[in-house]
Formats: structure tokens, C-alpha cells, sequence
């Protein structure tokens, strides 16, 4: 140690404890299972995020222990340090250098947040609707031009859903983590986004917003279905519902699980 | 005295006579009033509570004699100059009264802050026996919405941003040379209105249908819609911030106004420099939390229609309001904590805080971005969606200045002589745990990122690696460095790197799980959860506990050292600001003579240098002075 | 120096503390009113997001149409404001230059000027025809007159203790921060109530 410069010293070590803490960062398994096109760009996202974070936090690291350990004082010692005031190069440097690299990570957010967003000519609308404490779902497209109302939301695979979400009394939050994705449910207007699952099977459906007593239990599946399946549980709904069709009153809790 | 006596002059008797005559008289004038318009039923609870709420919380500030002095010149007799009654503790008592010396204020602010953080850190531990395991253990989902949302709110409006100011309130008169605060009454009633404030949000639990239970953010129309309980945060809060804006007014025109001679700006000690942009910070952002609360007191108390959409009114306009002000206080929450670690890391590294105008700047962008960022915590709300992106790059600008600090800091370790003293283990455990929660901040300003992790667990975790391993931290540094100044005795060193070590990994095992369950999909504000998320839950839970326990050496070790430890020096650390030059505790008026500044406040090695210097008191005014 | 003369007894130390040092020009009782008044501007800022939001971007129509603001009254009521931010100058003036009784008329002028705002402001309440609760466009419209007749009646409160004083013959040439301070609140008032005047009725 006293043949080595101690920054040469401090660089190695940060490697080295850069290295692996980006690949611990990088094994553990962080997301729950992915369902949806939005998945991978923004896990992705996440990962490059950790991969550039680790350094920074390293670095801080090794300079703090390093100095800690370097520069400890003797017991009794009375001296003073240095009396080293600044030193503009390195300010400039420890501005620049952050500049450069948030500017970079806004920008591959911004891109990603565009590709998650990106509209597809063909999706199918999906009315959301949040009150206290369940989820509601309406399919406003149907084969037979009535619109069909479940309580349990079925979604057709590879195909681009947009939701389109309300709420009847407080603030709620439609998310569903599989697919990465969530929007406030908010009384008064409408927000949206769009899926595209990429995965069949029954994900949670997690709201998300504080929305009072019930806000821990409300709970609900997605289930995504191949497409042709989808077809055949949408018109069989739109069947059951038919009798109740006539007197204008949202479906009520009667049509049920059989979606299966 | 006499009895009728004691009733008439300020204090205890007077105050706890007027709380119950303010409590006949808002019910009164609650039943008048309906009576006058006829309306029915007469005598309505919700009412009469809210109407009490702000009346005996007034009573009691006036029946303890905050504003006696006022009431005098109101009067229009002369104005009679201070003299000083109201200055200075002798006894224990002296903390119990309406006490003008900033000394003594900052003592009271910083008892009753911990008296608070105490309570708020049971509610967490209550929070985190239920959350031990999946399913309920022992209370229902409302109460466990109240414990957090009490939790939280203690922890935000009750301690941190009060225990900083009670700091500053200690040391900035003596740091700048100045014998107290500007406005030395104000300040007294500053103090008096914070524990109105806390025991107004504590009492919410014997409400009935329970505590407050919409979090500390209190959205609405949830806010404006659930029982009486949320009456007392909507309320509180406006006490609370009505003391946090005259604090920082007070701080002020201190700093501005009462500086020694030749102390300039650029000479001025950095926690005063960080409390001069806190203090800037809560006089532009407070008044809109205060909007945000009228807004919902209206709603609920006179029925007006801000946040019902069926009436034109508008839900995310309340969040815009709030975090308006809440991002901003996340500052004021850390700008001082800032300040603090710059005294302890230069007096314990022995060496001048490196780039010292550059930790002011910063320190000022900090509080110009703080303003432009308030909708990173809206990034899911549905507000305009292109507000997102311009809001993503300055959050993630503040990223530069922070960063100035954390790497000036540890420029100014590097070539020092390190002192590992308790105030400087909490130092660099802060400049750790506050880079992580900066960190995880940065990952939630990317939208993409923040979509998925809003609301869930990753956000409980940044929240308290900023607020715990950054905030709290820094008070645990500042007071066991100004301990000694404070009590005149020193604390147990051993004892406090112990708390510092039990603390530091059990405040890790505690929070970091919660990034990993956080990005998984475990919600937060859940008193249940789903079983994949037993194992790490079981695991924090465990950790709270210890990390908990810690605590309690920290109180027994202030406990003890305060009523016996040894007898501190004037300057145990050898540091060169001017609160050091003189004896511990001060002098009633903290210096014989105003000093003159000379030089900078962190001069170590440069030989020869001089922060103030005390001319030696005239012949005159030391025959005036006494036997001593 | 005060304390000097001021026997205490107890400590041993002086008698009073050090005279503090003035680091600034400005009086430290008129650069914290100055501060309160950014804080209220704040709070009024908070008031005007609320209308923003209800008036723009929710994008209802502005005003309601059960309501009817009687434009012409308030403006009456803006000009007789505005000249009460004339007397209390006025009185300020008289005080400066040991003019007593313009003191005297010059600040029971501006606090009777003060209270018909507040009298006629009241009647308005009164005689609008709806009320606080029926839609958001009413909420908003009584929560800013309201905060502003609030901080009318704070001025007021000051103007009184004021005025007192005046009549007590407390001011002099020399020490006339008493009517100053309470006079730059005074001010703000106005200026603020032409703001809201102008947002709320005319606009
Ligand atoms: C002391 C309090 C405090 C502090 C200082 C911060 C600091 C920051 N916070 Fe945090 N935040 C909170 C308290 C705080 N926060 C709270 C309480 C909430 C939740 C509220 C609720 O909903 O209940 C919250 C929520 C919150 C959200 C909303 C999440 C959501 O609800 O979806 C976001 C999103 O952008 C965010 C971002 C940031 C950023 C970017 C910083 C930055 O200021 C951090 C800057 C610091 C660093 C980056 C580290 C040091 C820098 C370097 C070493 C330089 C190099 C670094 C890089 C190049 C990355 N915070
Ligand atoms: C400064 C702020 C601060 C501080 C210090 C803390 C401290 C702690 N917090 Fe808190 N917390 C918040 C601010 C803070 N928190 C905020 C803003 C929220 C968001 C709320 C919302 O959603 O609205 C939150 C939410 C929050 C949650 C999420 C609740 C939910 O979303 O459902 C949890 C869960 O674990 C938690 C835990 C803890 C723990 C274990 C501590 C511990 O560090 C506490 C340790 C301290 C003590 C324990 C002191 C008392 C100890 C004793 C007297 C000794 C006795 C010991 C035993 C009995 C073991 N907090
Ligand atoms: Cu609905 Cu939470
Ligand atoms: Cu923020």
C-alpha cells in the first residue's frame, strides 16, 4: 500500500466492487412474472438503471471507507488536516459527469415511455370502473353491438387493450403487476393506458390507491385468454346478458366465473 | 400568590381554565347559530368538534400567556422594553412555561419533537407487528390505515421538520453572534403551537370511527369523506404549519438582520446557510399545505364542492396543491440535515468544508429545482399527461447539486485526520444511506420505472432511506455533537456508537428488503398481504423490532449523560465556529460581548487562522458586571 | 442601550445582553412583515390554483349561471379600498412629518373605509342569491372573497390597535413603525383584493 497511489488504490477496489455489485444487483430477481409488451422495456429500464447506479453508490463508498481507513486518526493525535479549500477541476468534473449521465437516463425513459404508450390500430377498449371496494369491467365492442359488462376482466392474447378508467367515488388505482403498468382511477374524468398481454394465464389485479376501509382487499384476477377463446367467453357473455339487456341497469354481480 | 391570582396570570391554571371555557363556548355558539337558523338536530358532534378543535388550541396558546405581551400593546399602553423575565431556565419548571430565550426554546422544541418521534415510532412498531404475517393479526384494516397514517404524519409535521428547526433555534443565534432570535416572542409562540398540533393528531385515535386513515398525503374526496377522525389531521396541520412558517420567518430576519460584524454571507457557518434556504423553502411552499387543508375543511364543514367532480369540482387539483408544497418539504425535511453534517464532518475530519461556495450554491439550486418538480409524485395520477417528461428532467436534475454535496463531503474527508466520534459515525452512516435513498429517488423520477413501483413497498423504502438514513441520521449527528454545548455534560461515547452500529445494520435489514417486495407487487398501505411476500415481511418486521430497541440507547444515554454524565468543556471538539468559543451550556445571553468575524467558519490547518475574535470586555461595562 | 437600566437580579452575569449587531439596513419588524406578506401571497397563490383549475382546466362556465356577480357594487367597493390605501399613506405621511391630527383622521379615515368594505362585502354575502355549497364555481368564488375579507379583517384588527395608539399619543416623528408595519398589511390588502376583483368579476 505505501508503493501504490492511493486513487490507483481506490480505482481498483471501486472496479472490483462495482463489478459485483452489478451482478448481484443484476441475479437477483427482482419483477414478478411478465405478461405484457411493456414488460420488457421497462425491466430493462430498471436494469440498466441498477447497472449505472451501482458505480455511483460504489464510489461513494470506496471514497468514505477508504478515507475512513486511510485517514483515521492516531489516538491523541491533536493535528489538523490539509487545508485544502476546493479545486475547480474536480468540481467541474462531479457536475459534468452526473449532467451527462441523467440527461442520458431521461432521454431512455422518455424513449421507453413512448414505446409503452405507443397506440396499435386494432385495440379493443376496455371500460375500467373502480368504486369501493371491486373492480368493474364494460366491452363496449361486441359481435352482437351490445356492450357487455363482467365483473372479472378477460383479456385476448396478443391483442392491444385499451383501458379506459373511471371511478364512482374516491380515488383508486387499476394495476396490474404482471403487465407493469397502472393509472389513478379518478371520480371526474377518464385516464387510460394501454396492454398488450403477451402471456395466457390469471395475473392479480391490484388497486393500488389508498381507497379507505377495503383498500387492502381490493383484489381482483385478469384472466388472458388465447384469442379464439376470448371470442367465444365475450359472446357468451354478451348472451347471458341479453335478458337483462332491456332494463338499462349495469349487469349486476349474476354473470360469473365461468369464464374459465 | 393567590389562587385568583394564579388564574389571571399566565400559565398552567390560566391555561387549563380556558381550554374547558372554549369548549362551553364553541359549543354554544355551534348550537346558537343552528338554533338561529333553524336547523336540525341542534346540537351536531361533527360541528362542534371542528369548531372546538380550533378554539381550544387558541384558548390554551392564550391562557398559557403566548400572547400577553400582545394583548398589552394592543391595549395601547407604552411599549415597555424586553426585560428579559422570560429569559433562561433555572429549574426544570422553567421549560414549562412560555419562555422567550432561544436557548430554552430549542430545548422544548426538541424534547417535545422526540416525545413525538417516540410515539410515531411505536405506531411503526404496531404497523409492523401487523404486518408479520400475511393476514390479520390484531387490528382491523381501518385502524391499521389510522396507525400508519398517524405514523407518518407525527414523523413529518411533528418531528422532523420541528426538530431541525429546534436545532437551528439552539445554535444559529450564537453561531451568527447574535444574543437570541429576532423576534423572540413569536418564537415562543412558534413553539407552543406544535405540541397543540401533535396532540391534536394523537387524540384523532379516540375519535370516533377511529384516527385519521388517508395517509399523510390525505387525498381527496377520500379526505372529504371518511369519519370525524380526519377533522383533527386537516386541522393539526394548520397549527403545525402555522408554527413552521413563523419559525422560519423569525430564522430569517435573524440571519439577515443579526449578524456579527464582518460576518458576510460567504463567513456564515453552512447550517446556517442550509437553515437560511430551509426557512426560504417553508415561507413560499407552507401556505399552499395550508390551502390544501382549507380546501378539504370546507368541503367537509360547509359542504362546498373543490372535490366533488359531480359539481364541477376538481380531484387532482388537491394533489397538485399539496405536493406543491410536499415536494419542497421533502427539502425542508433534508436542507438542515445538510447543514449539520457539514459542522460535524469539518470538525471531525479537521479540515475546511471543501468547495464552501459551492455547498452554498447548490444549496440554493436546490431550493429554486425543489419548486419545478412537485408532479414526479403524480406520475400516475392522471394528471396532463405532458407534465410527465419536463417534470421527469428536473427531478432528476436535482440529482447535480445533491451530488456537489455528497462529493464535497467527501473531498473534505479525504487528507483529513479522522475523529470516529459518535457525531461522525452517523455522518458517514448518513452520507451512505442518503446516497442508496437518492439513488432509488433518481430510478422512481424515470416515468416508465415509477409506473410500475408507485404505491407499492419500493416507495416505503426510499421514503425511509431519505427520511430515516437521511434525515434522522443527521439529528442523531447534530445532537450528539451539540450535546455537550446544549447540557454542559458530555454524553457515553461508547453507548453512542453502539446505537450507531444497532441502528445502522438493523435500519438496513429493516428497509432495504422492502425495494425487493416493493418492485414484486406488494402494495403499500396494505394491512395484508399475499403469501409470496411472508418470508421478507417476516424478516423486516423482525428487524423493526431490534432496529427499534436501538433507540432506547440513544434515550437512556441522553437520559443519564444529561442528568450526570461528566462535565462537558466549552470546546470539546476543538472547532472554530463561534457556539464553541463559548462556555457549555452559554451564558444567559450567550456572549459578554457581540464578537467580530474575521475569517472563515472551518479554518482548520491554516495556520494562524481565527473564525471570531472577543475583544476583551471594556473596564466599564465589567464594573457593571458582577462578582464573578 | 436598554438593559443597562433595567435592574436583575439572580445571574451573574451582565445585566442585559450585548446590544446585537444590525447586519442590514432594513428593520428587522419590516422585512419580517415583508416575509409574512410573500407567505400570504402564497396562500392566496394556493386559492388562485383552485380557481385555475375549476375555471380552466376543468373549463366549466365562469359564472355559473345561477350566478349573478354584481360587478358595478364590487367595483365601488374596489374604489372606496383603493382610497383607503391613499389615507393610511396619508396618515403615514402626517406621522413622519409630526402632523398629529392627520394621524389621528388620516387612520380612523382608512379603518371607516376599511369596515364599509367589509360592510358592504357582507351584504353582498347576504343578497347573492347562493349559496357556498350549490357548485364549485360558488365554493371558489366564496373561499377567495372570504380569505380576502379574513385578511380585510385582520388589517382592520391592526388599524384599530393602531388607531388607538394614535389617539393615546404614542407616535412620534422618530418611532412610527406601529402605523408603517399595519400600513404595508394595508397595502397588500388592496393590491390583493384588485387581483381578486379582477379574476372573480371582471375577467
Ligand atoms: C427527506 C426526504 C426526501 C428526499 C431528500 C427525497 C429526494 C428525492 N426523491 Fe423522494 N420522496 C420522499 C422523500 C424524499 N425524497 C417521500 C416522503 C416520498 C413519498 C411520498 C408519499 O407518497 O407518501 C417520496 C417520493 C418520491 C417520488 C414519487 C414516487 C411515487 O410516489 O411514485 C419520486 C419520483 O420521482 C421521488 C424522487 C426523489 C428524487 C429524485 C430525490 C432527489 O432529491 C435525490 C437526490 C440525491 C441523490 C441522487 C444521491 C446523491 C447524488 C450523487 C451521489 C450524485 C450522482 C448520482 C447520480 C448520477 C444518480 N421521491
Ligand atoms: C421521518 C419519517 C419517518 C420515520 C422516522 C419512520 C420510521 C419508521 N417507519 Fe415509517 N413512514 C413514514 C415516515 C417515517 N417512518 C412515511 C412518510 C410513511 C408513509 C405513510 C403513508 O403511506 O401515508 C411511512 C410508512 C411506513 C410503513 C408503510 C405502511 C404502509 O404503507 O402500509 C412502514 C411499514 O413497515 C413503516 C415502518 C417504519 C418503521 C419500522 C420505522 C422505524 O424506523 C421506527 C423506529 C423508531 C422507534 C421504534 C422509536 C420508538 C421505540 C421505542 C420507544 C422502543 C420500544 C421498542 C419496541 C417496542 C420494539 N413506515
Ligand atoms: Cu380501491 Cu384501493
Ligand atoms: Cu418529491
Amino acid at each position: 500500500m505505501r508503493t501504490k497511489h492511493p486513487i490507483i488504490q481506490m480505482l481498483l477496489i471501486g472496479v472490483v466492487a462495482s463489478v459485483a455489485g452489478v451482478a448481484l444487483a443484476l441475479a437477483i430477481d427482482w419483477f414478478p412474472i411478465a405478461a405484457s409488451t411493456a414488460a420488457a422495456p421497462i425491466d430493462e429500464l430498471y436494469d440498466v438503471l441498477l447497472i449505472v447506479s451501482v458505480p455511483v453508490f460504489v464510489l461513494v463508498m470506496t471514497v468514505a471507507l477508504y478515507s475512513v481507513w486511510r485517514f483515521r486518526a492516531k489516538p491523541g493525535d491533536q493535528s489538523d488536516g490539509a487545508p485544502i479549500h476546493g479545486n475547480t477541476l474536480l468540481e467541474v468534473v462531479w457536475v459534468t459527469i452526473p449532467t451527462i449521465m441523467v440527461s442520458a437516463l431521461a432521454v431512455y425513459g422518455a424513449i421507453v415511455l413512448e414505446e409503452i404508450e405507443r397506440p396499435a390500430a386494432n385495440a379493443m377498449e376496455v371500460e375500467v370502473t373502480g368504486q369501493q371496494f371491486a373492480w368493474s369491467f364494460e366491452y363496449p365492442d361486441t359481435p352482437g353491438g351490445e356492450p357487455v359488462q363482467s365483473n372479472e376482466l378477460v383479456l385476448p392474447l396478443g391483442q392491444q387493450v385499451h383501458f379506459q378508467i373511471k371511478a364512482l367515488d374516491v380515488l383508486h388505482s387499476f394495476w396490474v403487476p404482471a403487465f407493469r403498468l397502472k393509472s389513478d382511477a379518478v371520480p371526474g374524468i377518464t385516464t387510460e393506458y394501454r396492454v398488450t398481454p403477451t402471456k395466457e394465464g390469471r395475473f392479480d389485479v391490484v388497486c393500488a390507491e389508498l381507497c379507505g376501509l377495503g383498500h387492502t382487499t381490493m383484489r381482483q384476477v385478469a384472466t388472458v385468454l388465447p384469442p379464439a377463446e376470448f371470442e367465444g367467453w365475450l359472446a357468451e357473455q354478451a348472451k347471458q346478458s341479453e335478458p337483462a339487456a332491456d332494463d338499462t341497469m349495469p349487469a349486476s354481480a349474476t354473470d360469473e366465473e365461468e369464464a374459465q | 400568590m393567590t389562587f385568583a391570582a394564579k388564574l389571571k396570570g399566565p400559565g398552567w391554571y390560566r391555561a387549563l381554565l380556558s381550554v374547558p371555557l372554549s369548549l362551553a363556548f364553541s359549543t354554544a355558539l355551534v348550537v346558537g347559530v343552528r338554533a338561529l337558523y333553524g336547523w336540525d338536530p341542534l346540537f351536531d358532534g361533527e360541528a362542534i368538534t371542528t369548531v372546538a378543535l380550533i378554539a381550544m388550541p387558541l384558548a390554551f396558546l392564550v391562557g398559557i400567556g403566548c400572547f400577553d405581551y400582545w394583548f398589552y400593546w394592543a391595549a395601547g399602553k407604552p411599549t415597555r422594553d424586553e426585560d428579559h423575565s422570560g429569559h433562561g431556565a433555572k429549574t426544570w419548571k422553567d421549560y414549562f412555561r412560555v419562555n422567550t430565550d432561544h436557548k430554552v426554546i430549542g430545548i422544548q422544541y426538541i424534547v417535545t419533537t422526540f416525545v413525538f418521534f417516540t410515539i410515531g415510532g411505536l405506531l411503526a412498531m404496531l404497523i409492523r407487528a401487523e404486518l408479520a404475517a400475511p393476514g390479520t393479526q390484531f387490528v382491523d384494516p381501518n385502524t391499521y390505515n389510522g396507525l400508519f397514517s398517524v405514523h407518518a404524519s407525527l414523523m413529518i409535521f411533528l418531528f422532523i421538520i420541528p426538530v431541525f428547526a429546534g436545532i437551528a433555534n439552539y445554535v444559529i443565534p450564537l453561531m451568527i453572534g447574535a444574543p437570541d432570535m429576532a423576534f423572540p416572542r413569536l418564537n415562543a409562540l412558534s413553539y407552543w403551537m406544535l405540541p397543540m398540533a401533535g396532540i391534536m393528531m394523537v387524540a384523532s385515535f379516540f375519535a370516533p370511527g377511529g384516527a385519521f386513515a388517508t395517509g399523510w398525503t390525505a387525498y381527496a374526496p377520500l379526505s372529504t369523506e371518511v369519519p370525524l377522525g380526519q377533522q383533527f389531521f386537516t386541522i393539526g396541520v394548520q397549527f403545525a404549519g402555522a408554527s413552521s412558517i413563523a419559525t422560519a420567518l423569525n430564522f430569517l430576519v435573524t440571519i439577515i438582520t443579526m449578524r456579527a460584524p464582518g460576518m458576510t454571507f460567504f463567513r456564515m457557518p453552512l447550517l446556517v446557510w442550509a437553515n437560511f434556504t430551509t426557512s426560504l423553502l417553508v415561507v413560499i411552499a407552507t401556505p399552499f399545505i395550508a390551502g390544501s387543508q382549507f380546501f378539504v375543511l370546507f368541503d367537509r364543514a360547509l359542504g362546498m364542492n373543490f372535490f366533488n367532480s359531480a359539481n364541477g369540482g376538481d380531484v387532482i387539483m388537491y394533489q397538485h396543491i399539496f405536493w406543491f408544497y410536499s415536494h419542497p418539504a421533502v427539502y425542508i425535511m433534508m436542507l438542515p440535515g445538510f447543514g449539520i453534517i457539514s459542522e460535524v464532518i469539518s470538525a471531525n475530519a479537521r479540515k475546511p468544508v471543501f468547495g464552501y461556495r459551492m455547498m452554498a450554491f447548490s444549496l440554493c439550486a436546490i431550493v429554486v429545482l425543489g419548486f419545478t418538480v412537485w408532479a414526479h409524485h403524480m406520475f400516475v395520477s392522471g394528471m396532463s399527461a405532458w407534465l410527465r417528461v419536463p417534470m421527469m428532467i428536473t427531478t432528476m436534475l436535482i440529482a447535480i447539486p445533491t451530488g456537489i454535496k455528497i462529493f464535497s463531503w467527501l473531498a473534505t474527508l479525504w487528507r483529513g485526520v479522522i475523529h470516529l466520534t459518535t457525531p461522525m459515525l452517523f455522518a458517514l452512516g448518513f452520507i451512505t444511506m442518503f446516497t442508496l435513498g437518492g439513488i432509488s429517488g433518481v430510478m422512481l423520477a424515470v416515468i416508465p420505472v415509477d409506473i410500475h413501483v408507485s404505491d407499492t413497498y419500493f416507495i416505503v423504502a426510499h421514503i425511509h432511506y431519505v427520511l430515516f438514513g437521511g434525515s434522522v441520521f443527521t439529528i442523531f449527528a447534530g445532537l450528539y455533537f451539540w450535546f455537550p454545548k446544549m447540557t454542559g455534560r458530555m454524553y457515553d461515547e461508547r453507548l453512542g456508537r453502539m446505537h450507531f452500529w444497532l441502528s445502522f445494520v438493523f435500519f438496513n435489514l429493516t428497509f432495504g428488503p422492502m425495494h425487493l417486495v416493493g418492485v414484486d407487487g406488494m402494495p403499500r398501505r396494505v394491512a395484508d398481504y399475499a403469501a409470496e411476500f411472508a418470508t421478507w415481511n417476516a424478516v423486516i418486521s423482525v428487524s423493526a423490532f431490534i432496529f427499534g430497541m436501538s433507540y432506547l440507547l440513544f434515550l437512556y444515554n441522553m437520559i443519564t449523560s444529561w442528568r450526570n454524565g461528566p462535565k462537558a468543556a466549552a470546546n470539546p471538539w476543538r472547532a472554530h465556529t463561534l457556539e464553541w468559543q463559548v462556555s457549555s451550556p452559554p451564558p444567559l445571553f450567550n456572549f459578554d460581548e457581540i464578537p467580530t468575524i474575521v475569517g472563515g467558519p472551518y479554518e482548520y490547518g491554516v495556520p494562524g487562522a481565527v473564525h471570531g475574535v472577543f475583544k476583551k470586555p471594556e473596564p466599564v461595562a465589567a464594573a457593571s458586571g458582577g462578582k464573578e | 442601550m436598554e438593559a443597562a437600566t433595567i435592574a436583575h437580579e439572580g445571574h451573574g452575569h451582565h445585566h442585559g445582553p450585548p446590544e446585537p449587531n444590525r447586519s442590514s439596513r432594513v428593520e428587522a419588524q419590516t422585512l419580517g412583515m415583508y416575509l409574512f406578506i410573500i407567505s400570504e401571497i402564497m396562500l392566496f397563490g394556493a386559492f388562485f390554483t383552485a380557481y385555475f383549475f375549476i375555471r380552466v382546466v376543468i373549463g366549466d362556465e365562469w359564472p355559473a349561471e345561477n350566478m349573478h356577480l354584481p360587478v358595478a357594487v364590487a367595483g365601488v367597493n374596489t374604489a372606496i379600498l383603493i382610497s383607503s390605501s391613499a389615507t393610511i399613506h396619508w396618515a403615514l405621511e402626517s406621522a413622519k412629518s409630526g402632523n398629529r391630527n392627520g394621524l389621528k383622521v388620516g387612520l380612523l379615515m382608512t379603518t371607516l373605509l376599511g369596515a364599509t368594505f367589509l360592510a358592504i362585502q357582507i351584504n353582498e354575502y347576504v343578497n347573492i342569491g347562493f349559496p357556498p355549497a350549490s357548485n364549485a364555481q360558488a365554493s371558489i368564488f366564496y373561499s377567495l372573497t372570504g380569505l380576502h375579507g379574513a385578511h380585510v379583517f385582520i388589517g382592520l384588527t391592526l388599524l384599530v390597535f393602531a388607531t388607538t395608539r394614535a389617539f393615546k399619543g404614542h407616535f412620534t416623528e422618530k418611532e412610527h413603525r406601529g402605523v408603517e408595519i399595519p400600513g404595508i398589511y394595508w397595502h397588500f390588502v388592496d393590491v390583493m383584493w384588485i387581483v381578486v376583483y379582477t379574476t372573480i368579476y371582471v375577467i
